[in-house]
């Protein structure tokens, strides 16, 4: 039995504390955060006991879950991994990329495992949509475009009233607005696919003062040629999120639209008569993304494998989230160093 | 704990890939061998998994298997459940479970007498889209249940699929089972009455076989319904084919396309736009409780008796469209 040990119990605690209960072989530990009352209702929530330190946290577990805001990944990480602790550290890796650059410094110093929770290349139409781009199928690289909008992740869903992550998504100097907190998961995404990106141009509303809506269009240039377009939002009108996929090939297109069909759709006449319609998309319990991508950390960290994701897919992420951000600035186009 | 040791016997029915493939990412399972009397495809598929092939049965058998999955043609499940049947743990057979009832009764026989689980191979039953739907029912949502409209659409399988003495039966055989189960499962019921239409050639002509399949039918919870067995998707049809459900009860609808979750993929190489699915196979649960049933020493979820009762309504269905009638189960 392997015990995992979460610190920081905002919104992204919940959703990891429900996959690790899930799984076999691992026992969630518990919670340690600085405000000891948000560990005391996770561990209410999801199991485990409240750490009063880090460091009781850290003797009392074999893997480290880091689920603090991006500004507070750091020092975290860094301790996990000088404990000699895997670790999983929630996206973006930190908010700054000096933050970043000293954690897959620690990274490579200990030589602890570090998984950076770039959770969309575990989702299964995302991940289908590479492998059939590797395949050849649609020939070389041209054009890629992805969409990820919808409203601001405020507190009108239940369980994320009173929590301090709603207000820290809105002060965009400390979550960088969609460019670094929503958008990171395009850019990661885009350049596993089409490999590593030389400069970025955006256009956006993080400077507008319109916040907390935030909305960005993104365009970048890849080292091979090809290009990508990026549209993230938090001004989509709320129930209307939406992800996209379009990779165009010299040889063909892939597309996914997550606003098609669904595959179960319910429609029940209401007693007043008025009718009450809902759709899913089911997977099985081991493909859910969140479940698979810590599933993919225990079972590499065990294996001695590589992960997926490395520290410096991690790093070049938010350097390229950062400049996209420059880019917005100063009206200008930013090539990634 | 050991590891649970399979054997697969043939690879006519194209389904085995995709068996070996979850198998083959399962932890605690070893893929003992490969069993196949066409020597050029068994070799082949025996050399790229790095495993023995066998020209004969019984030279698998003797590999101190714990079960056996068997993808012959429909025909040949008979000999080849009775073989294994006592030799090992668990039989995994894929759909139809024979060609007549009197082959599917001795297979179930066989593996009551030498205490040998059978499995049927339904992998629909652990399709997400299909369990939710089975959880909505379950919840009694949808108050009295009306009817259920179905579609089970393939493309043409051609190779032996239309020969009748190895399949036994066309689209009508070969895609009235897997919905029927589902049905019986729903509702732990049994179709009652059914009433084909079977069409011969209407979609291939020279085919030999029929292809085309239309069933009315009445289960014993009074919830009547259709089922399209047809294989009325062409080559130029961007997927093979679906298993839809449209469940109609007092409160309202709920539809199901178990396989809707696609990227659409248009290549050039192909020369057309295809539906690539990305949803959570059917084949992996399968295969996965299959294990498991090896593993806990349990019965198996969907049994010979299931497969049969599924035959059973297909038959039935050609000899209502011989007679132009309704006919009545059991028969």
């Amino acid at each position: 039995m392997r015990r995992v040990g979460i610190v920081g119990a905002g919104g992204i605690s919940r959703t990891h504390a429900d996959r690790w209960n899930q799984m076999p072989g691992v026992e969630l530990a518990g919670f340690y955060d600085i405000i000891e009352d948000a560990a005391q209702r996770a561990v209410q929530r999801s199991g485990g006991k409240v750490f009063s330190s880090m460091n009781e946290l850290f003797d009392a577990v074999d893997y480290v879950d880091v689920c603090t805001p991006g500004t507070a990944h750091m020092g975290p990480v860094v301790a996990a991994l000088e404990a000699g602790l895997p670790t999983v550290c929630e996206k973006p890796l930190a908010n700054s990329v000096a933050d970043c650059e000293k954690i897959v410094e620690a990274a490579e110093r200990t030589g602890t495992p570090l998984f950076v929770a770039m959770v969309v290349r575990f989702f299964p139409q995302f991940a289908k949509a590479r492998e059939v781009l590797e395949s050849g199928a649609i020939g070389s690289p041209g054009v890629i475009r992805t969409v990820r909008s919808g409203s601001y992740p405020d507190s009108s869903v239940g369980w994320r009233k009173g929590l301090a992550i709603t207000s820290y998504y809105a002060d965009f100097a400390q979550s960088g607005g969609v460019l670094l907190d929503l958008c990171i998961h395009d850019i990661d995404y885009q350049r596993w696919c089409f490999g590593e990106i030389e400069r970025v141009f955006a256009r956006g509303m993080m400077f507008a003062g319109k916040e907390p809506k935030d909305h960005a269009l993104l365009t970048v240039r890849f080292s091979n040629g090809a290009v990508g377009h990026i549209e993230g939002s938090w001004s989509y009108p709320r129930g209307r999120f939406a992800t996209r996929i379009e990779i165009a090939g010299t040889g063909g297109v892939i597309e996914w639209d997550s606003r098609t069909r669904p595959p179960v759709e319910v429609a029940l006449e209401q007693e007043d008569g008025s009718l009450a319609s809902s759709g899913s998309s089911p997977t099985a319990p081991q493909h859910d993304p969140y479940y698979a991508e810590l599933a993919h950390f225990v079972r590499c960290v065990e294996a001695k494998e590589p992960f997926l994701v490395s520290p410096y897919d991690g790093l070049m992420a938010v350097k390229i989230s950062r400049a996209a951000i420059e880019s917005l600035e100063k009206g200008k186009a930013v090539t990634i160093r | 704990m050991s590891d649970i040791r399979i054997g697969m016997l043939s690879f006519a029915h194209m389904h085995a890939v995709s068996y070996l493939h979850f198998l083959s990412q399962m932890e605690g399972v070893a893929i003992a061998g490969i069993y196949d009397d066409d020597y050029d495809r068994g070799g082949r598929i025996a050399a790229q998994c790095k495993v023995p092939y066998f020209r004969r049965v019984d030279g698998l058998l003797d590999q101190d298997l714990d079960g056996v999955i068997i993808c012959s043609e429909n025909a040949l499940h008979a000999p080849l459940v009775l073989e294994s049947a006592g030799r090992v743990q668990g039989i995994l057979c894929e759909k139809p479970i024979a060609t007549t009832l009197e082959d599917g009764q001795a297979m179930i026989d066989r593996c009551r007498e030498t205490n040998t689980k059978l499995q049927i191979a339904f992998p629909m039953r652990f399709a997400p889209p299909v369990i939710e739907l089975k959880q909505q029912l379950d919840t009694g949502v949808l108050g009295e249940i009306y009817s259920v409209k179905t579609t089970n659409h393939g493309s043409m399988p051609g190779r032996w699929f239309v020969e009748h003495k190895l399949a036994g039966g066309g689209a009508v055989l070969d895609h009235t089972v897997h919905v029927i189960d589902l049905l019986r499962w729903f509702w732990d019921t049994e179709v009652e009455e059914v009433y084909a239409e079977v069409g011969h050639e209407l979609l291939h002509p020279g085919l030999g076989i029929d292809d085309a399949g239309l069933l009315s039918f009445r289960l014993a919870n009074g919830v009547f319904g259709t089922l399209d067995t047809s294989w009325s998707r062409p080559e130029s049809y961007p997927t093979w084919g679906d298993v839809k459900l449209d469940v109609l009860g007092e409160n309202g609808l709920i539809s199901v396309d178990a396989f809707e979750q696609n990227l659409q993929v248009s290549s050039e190489d192909d020369g057309k736009t295809s539906w690539v699915n990305w949803g959570s196979s059917g084949d992996e649960g399968l295969v996965a409780d299959f294990v498991d049933m090896i593993r806990a020493d349990r019965e198996p979820s969907v049994s010979g008796e299931d497969g049969q009762r599924a035959l059973e309504v297909a038959l039935a269905a050609y000899e209502s469209s011989r007679r132009a009638e309704p006919v009545a189960l059991p028969i």
